[in-house]
């Protein structure tokens, strides 16, 4: 799509506890396969948005390498590309590393380029939404700012933390506050705007620096709402939305996958979710092996047990290893005889023979990235 | 000028013997493994060599081999000084023509050759399956100086008569050569991959071209032209796994090396000896094994959906197994759907096939059966 630059905004991923503490949200492991950040980007290449701009906040290394030549997520491979934005002085200013200040480093977006509209998703939120008649409506009504948000009926024990709004009868947003988990039913906030380029150069220009220079997109949003400087839109997307925002909701919504029917509202042959591909090999099941409710991946060797869990790739399970409700991360080695339950292994760890580990349903065992247990 | 191989892979070939799996696609295109095609294995050899020129020699039911080679992107071969070409035939001044055999599919391209301007020129088989480098080959055709080099493989004596057999001395100098001999007098197999200096390959094709007589063949006319012309030929051991899928019944027995039972020393990770076969993502979802699925003994690809009972079998991406179906010794290819209650034994299941519900397959289990389209592929 012509004059459109679909952003993916880092600087807004929440830490999932242990599991981010070295690797950004964008990079990291979900379903064995892909990483976090493959679904905005899926969403962006089937939406034909092929000029795509990463807000990378910082690990930019491991996000790198999962982008490779980031040629796996364009159609045409001359016209599509994918630019890195980077924050150098941010790095050294937590504090103002946000969307925004991101922008004002590579500001170029703002006066060369032919895009009229801009489109900003996060890496937290993982949907399947289709932009393209969102953006239609927006450039149709000449709306200033679009949001996108979803009716939910558990805003007390998700969303947490992310923007609610409340919406006129006109379908504008008349308030955005926080989601302090005080009510059920709520309009929470995907995270996902399209705005005008004329705003977000306003936005760049003018109206940041009236407000605290640590504000980002999210909290500026609000304040141009509140000042009655632009109009609000709201478009209601009504499929598949999940907001990872703890370890738990990490563990909580990988699991939720392993229910076939729930995993087809995620994955679907008309939407394809691409990612890079490593050149694995089909997993290899020993004679021994009994595998039930899980999802395993290319390069796996199963010989024991696995229920309930998620084998990311190049995993290896002993003979006689019982896997439960447990998340392995790629390249692990699981030897011989191995018990397992609510654990999450991260990568390159090994379990030596004979062990067990036993975690909580609400508080999983994690054992670190190269651990030698 | 240092030393410059430029790999030529012939890929022309029916494949008769395989029944339905190609007749509509040609032998190299057909899926093994659950995640690659034929063709994937030369294919990822030469990028693994480190040889950037590769030429695709296609003709029979050409068009999705062609699509699927292109570039040569999916196997790396599309960077700097690489170069990947399908070569079809092509109509010239001299008017329009098929590859009359191996060697005229060569001649036909020795434009291309010379504008890739080889030292050395590595024939290739495109439908057989096999993982190694060809350094060593090299290294052997230059240390001996040799015209041509052949790779050879030590296969039972009783199976001989199959192969073109060659004879060498205590050197591995090749000092005879009989294709399919009735009374072989050594087992060593030549494996059809040939390493030519490329100045000696080029004149040997343009005399062959002019010989009215000849079937335009490497095995049948080239080789033996140049054995009689006592150009230097030695012979290369080649030890590892490798595998001429000729039949229905010797694919599915290659698709079973695969596994961990049979052979204990022979599985994937030994079949592939350590190095990566490249071949195209799917972008298909993770692989789902079911609540109440029983997978033992098999190989299963990304994107496939396991909720019955799979054992000793090779089940491709996109495939649904269903609750209650059962598949045991069998292969299954890409996008089949076995329906619940369905049993299916000892069969090579085709790409898209369904097998419906409660039917079953190969109840006999006499023979390797291959299974297309609703109905089981005749003879």
């Amino acid at each position: 799509m012509k004059g459109v630059i679909g952003f993916i905004d880092c600087h807004i991923s929440p830490e999932l506890g242990v599991l981010t503490n070295d690797r950004p949200l964008a990079s990291s492991s979900f379903l064995g396969r892909y990483a976090f950040i493959d679904f905005a980007l899926s969403n962006y290449c089937n939406s034909d948005i092929d000029n795509v701009g990463i807000l990378v906040k910082n690990h930019q290394r491991s996000i790198l390498k999962h982008l490779g030549n980031m040629m796996s997520w364009v159609e045409n491979t001359k016209i599509g590309h994918e630019t890195i934005f980077y924050n150098e002085k941010g790095i050294l200013n937590p504090a103002y590393n946000s969307d925004i200040n991101n922008i004002k480093q590579n500001d170029w977006v703002i006066y060369d380029t032919d895009a009229d509209y801009l489109v900003f998703m996060p890496v937290h939120i993982i949907m399947r939404i289709d932009l393209r008649p969102i953006l239609e409506e927006h450039i149709l009504n000449g709306e200033d700012i679009t949001v996108v948000y979803k009716k939910i009926e558990n805003a007390d024990e998700s969303f947490e933390g992310e923007n609610l709004f409340d919406i006129g009868k006109d379908g504008y947003v008349k308030k955005i506050y926080k989601n302090k988990g005080k009510k059920k039913i709520a309009n929470a906030s995907l995270s996902t705007w399209i705005i005008s380029r004329k705003v977000l150069s306003d936005i760049v220009n003018v109206y940041h620096g009236r407000v605290d220079a640590s504000f980002g997109m999210k909290e500026m949003i609000a304040y141009l709402l509140d000042n009655n400087i632009y109009k609000v839109k709201a478009h209601e997307f009504t499929g598949f939305a999940r907001c990872f925002n703890s370890l738990n909701k990490y563990v909580d919504y990988s699991f939720e996958m392993l229910d076939h029917k729930k995993a087809l509202e995620l994955f679907n042959t008309d939407w394809p979710i691409y990612t890079c591909t490593h050149d694995t090999t089909p997993a290899l099941y020993g004679e021994k092996a009994t595998v039930k409710n899980s999802f395993v991946s290319n390069g796996c060797i199963v010989e024991g047990r696995v229920e309930d869990s998620i084998l990311c790739r190049n995993v290896k399970i002993g003979k006689k290893s019982v896997i439960k409700n447990s998340i392995v991360l790629s390249n692990v080695t699981v030897s011989d005889s191995v018990n397992l339950n609510y654990v999450i292994i991260d990568k390159y760890a090994t379990i030596h023979p004979n062990r067990t580990l036993e975690g909580k349903e609400d508080d999983v065992l994690y054992v670190p990235q190269g651990g030698k247990i | 000028m240092g030393v410059k191989l430029a790999a030529m892979i012939l890929a022309g070939g029916k494949g008769t013997r395989l029944l339905d799996l190609t007749r509509r696609v040609a032998k190299p295109a057909v899926s093994y493994g659950g995640k690659y095609r034929i063709i994937d294995f030369p294919l990822s050899n030469c990028a693994n060599s480190g040889i950037n020129n590769v030429g695709v020699l296609t003709q029979y039911e050409s068009s999705e081999l062609n699509s699927y080679v292109g570039n040569g992107e999916k196997w790396g071969l599309n960077g700097v000084r690489s170069l990947t070409s399908v070569l079809t035939p092509k109509q010239t001044e001299e008017g329009s023509n098929w590859y009359l055999g191996t060697a005229d599919a060569i001649y036909q391209n020795l434009d291309w050759l010379d504008r890739v301007n080889p030292t050395h020129v590595l024939i290739l088989s495109g439908d057989h399956i096999y993982s190694c480098t060809y350094n060593a080959m090299l290294k052997r055709h230059i240390d001996t100086d040799a015209d041509c080099t052949i790779s050879v493989y030590e296969v039972p004596i009783e199976e001989a008569s199959r192969f073109g057999i060659l004879v060498t001395d205590n050197k591995g100098i090749i000092t005879d050569f009989v294709e399919k001999p009735k009374n072989p007098i050594s087992n060593l197999a030549s494996m059809g991959i040939y390493i030519f200096s490329y100045k000696r390959l080029r004149s040997a094709l343009i005399k062959d071209h002019a010989d009215p007589k000849s079937d335009h063949d490497f095995g049948k006319n080239i080789i033996p032209t140049m054995l009689k012309e006592k150009r230097r030929m030695v012979a290369y051991n080649y030890k590892g796994y490798w595998k001429d899928v000729g039949t229905v019944a010797s694919l599915h027995t290659a698709n079973m090396d695969l596994l961990m039972s049979g052979n204990p020393d022979e599985n994937i990770y030994t079949v592939l000896a350590g190095n990566k076969i490249y071949s195209e993502d799917a972008h298909s979802a993770p692989q789902y094994i079911g609540k109440k699925a029983k997978v033992s003994d098999s190989l299963i690809n990304q994107g496939a959906t396991v909720l019955g009972e799979v054992k000793h079998s090779v089940i491709s991406g996109g495939t649904l197994i269903e609750e209650g179906a059962v598949v045991v010794n069998s292969v299954v290819m890409n996008g089949a759907i076995i329906e619940k209650g369905a049993k299916v034994y000892d069969a090579i299941v085709g790409v898209d096939t369904l097998v419906g519900k409660d039917m079953v397959i190969n109840k006999d289990k006499k023979d390797i059966v291959l299974f297309v389209n609703g109905k089981a592929a005749k003879k």
